[in-house]
C-alpha cells in the first residue's frame, strides 16, 4: 500500500499545546515520525540576560503554567548555588510543601487532560474539581492561582498563613480517598485498559539513553528520582519513597504503567506533605512576618565573573535543570548566560519515535501518557 | 512504614566523587584534561565532578566516561559566547551528565535500590564537562550524538541558539527558531541585543509601529 505523510498539529487535540507531529503511515500503521517544535519559543534565556536575579523568577513561573511552583523553585536553587545564599530550614519545608502541592495539581491536570484522549470525559470534570483544592492552597501562599512568584533567593516571599495547615491536612486526607475513587473508576473500565495496556512500550535503558527522566522512567521499574539521588530540600527528612512501577513486558513500560506510576506518585506527595507539615520548624500554626529570619535570609545580589550555579530538580515531568553563569550586565547583577534544561524538550522527540509500529489511533494515548507540556519545551 | 534516611547521603556522594576523580586522573593525566571535585553551595551542598578538556580529547574522554565510568545520561548542553574573552576562550560548551543506576527490568519485577547499599558505579553522580573554544567566528566542537542519544536534541538546540557547530552531528536542523531563519543568525550570541523601549515610547507608540530595532540592517 502507498505510504503517505500526515501532519498532526500544530492545532490538534493530541498535541496538548502547539507543535507538529508529522506521521508517515502505511494504511493505519505508523512507519515513521518527525517532531517539529518551536511554535511558542519566547526567548526566555535571552530575556533573562537583561534581568537581575530576582526578576528572573516570574519568567520561570511562566515556563510551565501547570507547574509554575516547581519551575520557580528549580531556578531558585541554581541562583542560590551561584550567589551562595543560606536558606532557613522553615523556608525549605515551605518550599517542599508548595512544590508537592504543585505536583498534585499538575498530575491532576495531566490526568484530566489524558482522560478525554482515551474517551473518558468524566475524568476531566473530576480532576478539575480536585485540582481546585490545591490551587486554593497555593493561592493562599502565592496570592495567585497560576503564576505565584513565591520562592525568593534565600527563602520564601511570605510565611504560611494561620489555619493553612489545618485546611491543607483536611484537603489532602480527602484527596487520598479520592485517589482510590479514581482507581476504582479507571482500573475497572474496559475502555481504559484496552486503550492503554500493551501500547507504547519503552524500556528503562533506552529511555535513559535518550534522555527521558522522571515518572516516565520510574514506570519502567527503577526507583531513580532526583529527590532521592541528590536530595536538595528537606527530602531526606520527611517520610516518603520514590514511586516505582513494575513494567508489564520485556519491552518495558506501557501507557498503563505510566498512568499507574503517576497515581502512586500522588500518594507519595500526599504522604510527604502530611509529614512535613507536622515537622516544620517554628510550628505549623505560627505566622512569621515577611522577611523574618525564620523564612528569609538576605542573599548577595551580584555574582562575580566565572562563578556558575547549577540545579538539578525533580520537576513534575522529570529532571529540570538550570545552569547560570555570573558576571553579566550591571557589574554582575544579571546572569551572563542562563540555560534551561526542559525534560519535555528531550522527551517529545523520543516519544515520536516510540510510536513507530503502532496504529494512528494509539498516538493520543502514547503521547498523552508521557505528559507533554509545550510551554517548557519551547521556552 | 517509615522510610526515613533512605536518600543517598553526602558521605556516599563524596566517596563516589573521589573514586571518579582518581579514575579520571589515572587515565587522562598529562593530556590537558583537568578534573576536580567541586561542591555546590545550595541546598545540601553535594559534590560533583568538574572536568575541563580541550576539544581534541573530547570524544575519547566521552567514550571512556560512557563505557568505563558508567555515565549513562546526558542531560544538558549549554553554549556560551564570550566576545571579549581571551583568545583561547571565546566560546564555551558545558555538558552536564548524570550517572543513574538504571537497568532494564523483567516483566512484573522492579529494582528498588536501597540508598545505603549502593556502592561503586551505582552511586548517582553528577558531571560537568567544560570545553573552551578559540575566540573566532566559527566555533567547532566534536559531537557526542552517537555516544549519548540524549545529546542529540540538546546539541541541535545549542547550534540553533548559540551557533556552535557540532562536527559529525547527523541531521542538524533548527529546532526552536523558525526553519527559514537566515543562515548565521543565532540569537544567543552577544552581538544581538534585546530590542528595548522606554516607558514614554510605550505610551506614545503602544503598537510599536514606529519603533526601529537596534540591530536593523545587521540581521536578515
Amino acid at each position: 500500500m502507498a505510504q503517505m505523510w500526515i501532519t498532526m498539529g500544530p492545532q490538534h487535540p493530541m498535541t496538548h499545546g502547539l507543535w507538529t507531529l508529522r506521521v508517515k503511515v502505511d494504511g493505519e500503521t505508523v512507519v515513521d515520525t518527525e517532531a517539529e517544535l518551536g511554535y511558542i519559543h519566547r526567548g526566555v534565556e535571552k530575556i533573562c540576560e537583561s534581568r537581575d536575579f530576582t526578576q528572573v523568577t516570574p519568567y520561570c513561573d511562566r515556563l510551565c503554567y501547570v507547574s509554575a511552583m516547581t519551575w520557580a523553585n528549580s531556578y531558585i536553587y541554581a541562583a542560590e548555588d551561584l550567589l551562595e545564599a543560606e536558606v532557613p530550614e522553615r523556608a525549605e519545608y515551605i518550599r517542599l510543601i508548595s512544590a508537592e502541592l504543585q505536583r498534585l495539581a499538575s498530575h491532576l491536570m495531566w490526568l484530566g487532560a489524558f482522560g478525554p484522549d482515551i474517551g473518558n470525559l468524566t475524568l476531566m470534570t473530576w480532576c478539575m474539581r480536585d485540582r481546585e483544592m490545591f490551587l486554593d492552597l497555593l493561592q493562599e501562599l502565592g496570592g495567585s492561582r497560576m503564576h505565584y512568584n513565591y520562592p525568593r533567593i534565600g527563602g520564601v516571599k511570605r510565611d504560611i498563613p494561620i489555619g493553612f495547615a489545618d485546611r491543607m491536612i483536611a484537603k489532602v486526607k480527602l484527596f487520598e480517598r479520592r485517589i482510590d475513587e479514581y482507581e476504582m473508576m479507571l482500573d475497572e473500565s474496559t475502555i481504559w485498559l484496552v486503550r492503554l495496556q500493551g501500547v507504547g512500550y519503552a524500556n528503562a535503558e533506552e529511555m535513559v539513553e535518550a534522555g527521558v527522566s522522571g515518572p516516565n522512567v520510574r514506570a519502567a521499574g527503577v526507583n531513580y528520582d532526583v529527590r532521592w539521588a541528590h536530595p536538595y530540600s528537606v527530602y531526606d527528612e520527611v517520610d516518603w519513597e520514590p514511586a516505582v512501577e513494575k513494567p508489564t513486558s520485556v519491552k518495558g513500560a506501557d501507557c498503563y504503567d505510566r498512568y499507574r506510576v503517576r497515581m502512586e506518585e500522588m500518594r507519595q506527595s500526599c504522604r510527604m506533605v502530611l509529614d512535613a507539615i507536622e515537622k516544620i520548624p517554628g510550628g505549623k500554626n505560627t505566622n512569621y512576618a515577611n522577611g523574618d529570619e525564620m523564612i528569609f535570609q538576605k542573599a548577595p545580589t551580584r555574582a562575580p565573573e566565572g562563578a556558575t550555579g547549577f540545579s538539578n530538580y525533580e520537576c513534575t515531568r522529570g529532571a529540570s535543570q538550570f545552569y547560570i553563569q555570573g558576571g553579566g550586565e550591571g557589574r554582575g547583577k544579571n546572569p551572563y548566560r542562563l540555560s534551561i534544561r526542559s525534560p519535555m524538550f528531550i522527551t517529545i522527540p523520543f516519544v515520536a519515535k516510540t510510536m513507530i509500529g503502532y496504529k494512528v489511533a494509539d498516538i493520543p494515548a502514547i503521547m498523552g501518557s508521557f505528559d507533554p507540556c509545550i510551554g517548557e519545551t519551547d521556552r | 512504614m517509615s522510610n526515613l534516611g533512605t536518600t543517598v547521603t553526602l558521605s556516599q556522594n563524596e566517596e563516589a566523587a573521589n573514586e571518579c576523580l582518581e579514575a579520571i586522573n589515572s587515565r587522562f593525566s598529562g593530556s590537558g584534561v583537568v578534573a576536580s571535585v567541586e561542591r555546590h553551595s545550595n541546598a545540601k551542598k553535594y559534590a560533583f565532578i568538574r572536568i575541563t578538556t580541550p576539544p581534541q580529547h573530547w570524544q575519547a574522554l566521552a567514550k571512556w566516561m560512557r563505557f568505563d565510568l558508567g555515565v549513562n545520561y546526558c542531560s544538558m548542553v549549554t553554549g556560551t559566547h564570550f566576545p571579549e574573552g581571551p583568545p583561547e576562550r571565546g566560546w564555551e560548551v558545558a555538558y552536564h551528565f548524570l550517572r543513574q543506576p538504571i537497568s532494564n527490568q523483567l516483566p512484573d519485577t522492579h529494582t528498588v535500590y536501597v540508598a545505603e547499599k549502593l556502592d561503586g558505579q551505582l552511586v548517582p553522580m553528577e558531571f560537568e564537562v567544560l570545553i573552551p573554544l578559540e575566540n573566532n567566528d566559527s566555533p567547532i566542537v566534536p559531537t557526542v550524538q552517537h555516544i549519548w542519544g540524549g545529546a542529540d536534541w540538546n546539541e541541535k538546540e545549542t547550534w540553533d541558539l548559540v551557533g556552535i557547530k557540532f562536527e559529525g552531528h547527523k541531521n542538524m536542523h533548527r529546532v526552536l527558531n523558525p526553519h527559514d531563519s537566515p543562515e548565521g543568525f543565532h540569537p544567543l550570541q552577544k552581538q544581538h541585543k534585546i530590542r528595548y523601549h522606554d516607558h514614554n515610547e510605550m505610551y506614545d507608540d503602544a503598537q510599536g509601529f514606529g519603533r526601529k530595532p537596534a540591530d536593523e540592517g545587521r540581521v536578515k
